[in-house]
């Protein structure tokens, strides 16, 4: 009986074409290609402390860190930028992502991972601290939590002040 | 792999068992055994309260109940530890009352394990003793210590009141809710914290308490 269970989900899963059927999915539009040299160009023109999360649809833990993001970018949205880097991922799972934790900042999409390579991120999920104009202050590598995140912020907004 | 939260939680688990055996006086039995499962339910009830409120199906997505640091709901963990007690001890409820000291000195190893975590500091502060982050110029308070030396004091002063029933328990819990309550402002926070929860946990124990001196001044008093 198990096996023929095993058997019967096997196939129901290589039937799946993988195409959403998720309609707010589908609205949003494809993130923008980034890369380490443009990404970098691009901090440097924002004037002020930046949160910037690196992430995957594929990558468990990104999935319990992202409503504490919303929460944190609820709460000083309007003091600090948060900017979501998508890692060696695909558009349509980066989509599906994007709709069903409504992440509402700024997302890249860097296929070869060459951002967090560049500034020395390990393994995914990273969240680097950035001052204005691109200056890393801190890098947690792994799953932040509320305590690190509140820390890590209040960090760049006395740094700011 | 990072393990310093694990590291954490012997902290807690070996401060508990240190004071198993400093007040070992009216122990029920397996009282480490019985504090490991309630710690590991709390852990569990709290984290699946957190996915829950975080809007993650824990059906859908069971998987991410091992993501502890994800976010653990403290004051739901805390309330499942309890009952998980509870309901462990249900014929001979006055033996929370022995175990109380035990549980605050393990909540104090549990908050001085932030040191393997790096996770002892709160918000800014000048104060000599402040201490700042690898890499920073800020100073802070070294919160999470201040939390663990408040329960190290308390469980000492829960440890000397007499055998009322209820009373260490209640004292236990009172003492609990005032370390948080005194610490949080100090903790850098997304939300402000489930002060909430922690009064509700202080007037708990106080009932408690007053529950227990209702109860043994009726026994006391001659019919």
């Amino acid at each position: 009986m198990i096996r023929k269970l095993v058997l019967i989900a096997f196939v129901v899963a290589a039937c799946g074409n993988g195409i959403s059927d998720n309609p707010e999915a589908a609205a949003i539009p494809d993130l923008p290609e980034t890369d380490a040299v443009s990404f970098a160009a691009h901090l440097e023109t924002i004037d002020r402390p930046a949160v910037v999360n690196v992430w995957a649809s594929w990558c468990l833990p990104c999935r319990s860190e992202a409503p504490l993001l919303n929460t944190a970018f609820e709460q000083y949205g309007d003091e600090i930028e948060f900017i979501g880097v998508d890692v060696q991922d695909t558009q349509a799972g980066a989509k599906e992502f994007l709709a069903e934790f409504g992440l509402d900042f700024d997302h890249f999409f860097d296929r070869n991972r060459s951002v967090p390579n560049s500034l020395g991120g390990l393994g995914t999920p990273i969240t680097f601290f950035f001052g204005p104009h691109g200056e890393l202050v801190s890098t947690h590598n792994g799953i932040v939590d509320e305590r690190t995140l509140a820390l890590n912020i209040d960090e760049l907004l006395q740094l700011d002040s | 792999m990072e393990f310093t939260l694990l590291f954490a939680a012997l902290t807690g688990a070996a401060a508990a068992w240190l004071g198993l055996r400093i007040w070992p006086d009216r122990l029920p039995e397996r009282a480490f055994d019985q504090l490991i499962g309630a710690s590991v339910t709390g852990l569990a009830v709290g984290r699946l309260a957190a996915m829950v409120d975080q809007g993650i199906n824990p059906l859908t997505n069971p998987g991410e109940l091992l993501i502890v640091r994800g976010g653990v709901a403290t004051p739901i963990a805390a309330l499942s530890f309890i009952l998980f007690l509870g309901w462990t001890n249900r014929r001979q409820l006055s033996n929370l009352d022995a175990l109380s000291p035990s549980i605050l000195l393990g909540l104090a190893g549990w908050q001085a394990g932030c040191l393997w975590r790096g996770a002892c500091l709160g918000t800014a502060s000048d104060l000599p003793w402040a201490v700042a982050q690898p890499g920073s110029d800020i100073t802070r308070h070294p919160v999470e210590i201040y939390a663990a030396l408040l329960l190290v004091v308390g469980a000492i002063l829960v440890s000397r009141l007499g055998w009322r029933p209820w009373l260490r328990s209640g004292a236990a819990l009172t003492v609990a809710s005032l370390a948080r309550l005194a610490t949080e402002p100090m903790r850098p926070s997304l939300d402000g914290g489930p002060v909430g929860w922690y009064l509700a946990g202080l007037l708990a124990g106080i009932g408690l308490i007053a529950l227990g001196l209702l109860r043994h001044r009726q026994s006391a008093t001659p019919t």
